[in-house]
């Protein structure tokens, strides 16, 4: 029922409801690595979304792909971006007017004090957010079954390993249709394009 | 004739181990022998040769040497002979002898004296036929020479005991053309005892494919003579035009007569030539057997008509094409594949495929080559090239050419092969897919573990963002703190340098401040409690009005409780003193003086600081 609800809406932009309808339905239709790619998607809309991270979770551990690695401090700063982005505007502008009118201003010294505090604690929540954020924005999802991990960029580069549908990896270089990747292990090889799509959409 | 041959053979070895044992025994120095067995095995058979030393076990022997055998050691063992009654201890040496061509070999003796062994290597091909007594009255295929007359190309050694033929089917070629050849050596039977090395052209002119391959054995009756005959099969080339001399040679071991032939008349009717060896009639000597030198005429590929494309290819080729797999996903590689089939110099058959396609995307092409012929004159080379297309949509690669020189037609001659269609479909990850798309293309999608247990769906609130990208880190929302922080900056900035500017005004120098303190000073020392207190109101306010950029006049009790709250109580008690003293006349201790004189002297150290 979700599934034609969302599909009648107009996509106009991204929305974390249609992504993460969009990934189930390529869950049920046994695409699992598209699944994974349109749940980190909606992921980056709704980071704190518990169906997105709950399905996600499912279908990796179906893969038996690794788990992502528990992350308390990542779980503490991390919402929705657009919130985060506008306290980080205000606590910079707390933090502004503190140090702008700590002359004139005849108030009490710890009235200013706190206010740059509460300032610099919003500013320091976005920029932790950024941080954390920031890797996701270089990752992309194997979505092609037994994708080749090759030593060099070219169709007829020596394999490495093979990297099973639906795994998440670090993408650290492109050259000529190939991306540099990094496995959560470690390992690095070369991977054609048209088998790996980027969690940030290229267009 | 043949099983008379094993016989000898074995007579041989027989005589040979007992003359070894006996006589050096006899002697009583230690006795060193050699034995061979079988006497004659087929090629790719092995024979063990066992070399027995009664005796001093311990002397160093030497593998004989002998081109066309390898020797290998498998082991050694010890045991003890009675020999004339004496008990000798014995050593052993287990050789493994693998001939590597066909023919005879004689392997030296394993001491100075001691007589040489023969191991006799027949090829294990069935057009050998086996020589014997009953050969004269069995249908044998005719011999390719007979009478006194030799065809041409063909020269016997001087004592007749072998030739060398090579046979060039044309005496025109043309530069870099790979011309099939044969080389055909004989050697009459029995008077050859190996052949030591591969035959090898006589001119610098001239390359020769590798010979490294079995030649093929057979054994013909010239002039009513058997011979052995050792075929190779393959091709040379040569790089600069011009008319060359070509010929071929090859070293051999023949055995020279060491008696007048008249006295070895029995031999020859006898017919065995390991006899011979036994009874020293001959002598092994190596030679080389050439063959007569021949011209060759070596004609430059023409310029008039030379494609662009030609690589160096001379012969008659064809060519075919295709791609897989026929349909792929948009960046997804596929392999076009050019076969060059058919006959000629195939080392110089080089194609750079496509290069610079529209919409695709080349990488150089790699080629691999298989004989047909055994030696690479005849066969086929396929070059694949890996392509990606970067478009979705029926996409045509244009057709390859292949270009080379036909040295029948003596022209230039470029084979073409049609175009290829493939089908490309969008790259999965590019598929803009509803929901409901995905659903419908499922259907048929076999059930998987983690189809399963899903959370149910979200409905849809219509709010959307226009990209993935956070807001903090797109230019467009930058902008916002940007500006704030730079108007800030600003503001702060210019309220500092007024700051500065009003405090380059009213801050005390350290002139006046010592001014103000030795005043202070003064009316403490004539107990001037008046003055003392006004000195020090003064001073204070002047202090408090610089750093609080605020005129003198400013500074009341009022302004610095509001600013300093308790921590200004000093200085509203001093103001206070200040008033008493000057309206109350009330005199003070100079240790009150000396209080006061500290609190504004801190305060004017704070202002120091500032």
């Amino acid at each position: 029922m979700g599934c034609q609800a969302s599909a009648e809406t107009p996509q106009t932009g991204y929305s974390a409801a249609a992504l993460y309808n969009l990934a189930n339905s390529y869950a049920r239709a046994g695409k699992p690595g598209m699944a994974v790619l349109n749940y980190e998607r909606a992921r980056l809309l709704a980071p704190n979304d518990p169906d997105i991270n709950a399905n996600l979770r499912h279908v990796r551990e179906s893969l038996q792909l690794p788990a992502e690695p528990h992350d308390w401090f990542g779980r503490a700063v991390v919402g929705r971006p657009a919130v985060i982005a506008w306290l980080g505007v205000i606590g910079l502008t707390i933090v502004g007017v503190s140090l702008l009118f700590r002359r004139p201003f005849s108030g009490p010294r710890w009235l200013r004090s706190a206010m740059a505090v509460v300032g610099i604690a919003l500013v320091g929540l976005t920029v932790c957010n950024a941080v954390l954020i920031w890797p996701k924005l270089h990752e992309g999802v194997v979505i092609v079954a037994g994708t080749s991990a090759r030593v060099s960029p070219v169709p007829m580069g020596d394999p490495l390993f093979v990297l099973p549908e639906a795994e998440t990896v670090t993408m650290t270089a492109e050259h000529e249709g190939f991306v540099l990747v990094r496995t959560r292990g470690g390992r690095i090889g070369w991977v054609s394009q048209a088998n790996l799509a980027p969690v940030l959409p290229r267009n | 004739m043949r099983q008379r041959q094993s016989h000898g053979i074995l007579l041989v070895a027989i005589i040979a181990a007992h003359v070894a044992m006996i006589a050096p025994a006899a002697a009583d120095t230690p006795l060193v022998y050699a034995t061979i067995e079988p006497a004659q095995i087929t090629l790719g058979q092995s024979a063990k040769y066992t070399i027995t030393n009664l005796g001093n076990g311990t002397d160093s022997i030497s593998l004989p040497v002998v081109s066309g055998l390898a020797f290998q050691v498998l082991g050694r063992t010890q045991q003890f002979e009675f020999v004339n009654g004496t008990m000798l201890a014995s050593t052993s040496t287990v050789v493994r002898v693998t001939p590597q061509i066909a023919g005879i070999f004689t392997i030296p003796g394993i001491t100075p004296k001691a007589p040489p062994l023969v191991l006799q290597v027949i090829s294990d091909q069935p057009a050998a036929k086996p020589l014997g007594p009953h050969l004269a009255n069995a249908p044998v295929k005719p011999p390719i020479f007979s009478g006194e007359s030799l065809p041409d190309g063909v020269r016997l050694t001087p004592d007749g005991s072998a030739f060398i033929r090579l046979t060039v089917p044309k005496r025109e070629v043309y530069v870099g053309e790979s011309v099939p050849v044969e080389i055909e050596v004989g050697m009459r039977s029995g008077f050859v005892s190996s052949l030591n090395g591969l035959p090898k052209l006589t001119g610098d002119d001239f390359t020769l494919n590798n010979l490294s391959r079995q030649p093929e054995r057979s054994e013909k009756l010239i002039g009513g003579i058997p011979f052995v005959l050792m075929t190779w099969h393959s091709f040379l080339a040569v790089v600069k035009p011009g008319t060359f001399s070509l010929g071929v040679e090859a070293p051999l071991t023949v055995k020279i007569r060491t008696r007048p032939r008249r006295d070895s008349r029995l031999d020859d009717e006898f017919g065995d030539p390991f006899l011979q060896n036994l009874f020293g009639a001959t002598v092994p000597k190596d030679i080389d057997v050439s063959s007569p030198a021949s011209q060759l005429t070596v004609l430059a590929l023409p310029a008039d008509g030379r494609p662009a494309d030609f690589h160096g290819a001379v012969g008659e080729f064809k060519i075919a094409t295709d791609i897989s797999p026929a349909s792929a996903e948009a960046g997804e590689p596929l392999t076009l594949r050019m076969r060059v089939a058919g006959s000629g110099n195939f080392d110089r058959v080089d194609s750079v495929m496509l290069e610079h396609l529209e919409h695709w995307k080349t990488y150089p092409a790699k080629s691999s080559f298989s004989a047909s012929d055994g030696f690479g004159y005849k066969g086929e080379k396929i070059f694949e090239q890996p392509v990606i297309a970067s478009n979705p949509g029926a996409q045509t690669l244009p057709g390859l050419s292949f270009s080379y020189f036909d040295p029948t037609t003596r022209r230039y001659e470029t084979a073409h092969s049609s175009p290829l269609s493939v089908m490309i479909s969008p790259a999965l990850a590019e598929r803009t897919l509803s929901p409901a798309q995905v659903s419908a293309r499922a259907a048929t999608a076999p059930a998987r573990e983690f189809q399963s247990g899903l959370r149910p769906d979200h409905i849809l609130a219509g709010d959307s963002a226009n990209s993935l990208i956070p807001l903090y880190l797109r230019p467009a929302f930058l902008a916002v703190p940007s500006i704030l922080a730079l108007a800030f900056a600003g503001a702060w900035f210019g309220t500092r340098r007024r700051g500065q500017q009003y405090s380059a005004r009213v801050r005390i120098g350290p002139r006046a401040i010592d001014r103000e303190l030795a005043q202070m000073r003064a009316a403490a020392a004539a107990g001037d409690s008046a003055q003392f207190f006004h000195s020090a109101r003064g001073a204070v306010q002047r202090a408090l009005g610089a750093r609080w950029q605020m005129a003198q006049d400013q500074i009341t009790a009022a302004e610095v409780h509001a600013r300093l709250g308790s921590e200004g109580e000093d200085v509203r008690r001093l103001f206070a003193l200040a008033d008493e003293s000057k309206y109350s006349g009330h005199d003070f201790k100079v240790s009150d003086f000396a209080r006061w004189l500290r609190v504004v002297r801190l305060l004017f150290a704070d202002e120091k600081s500032l």
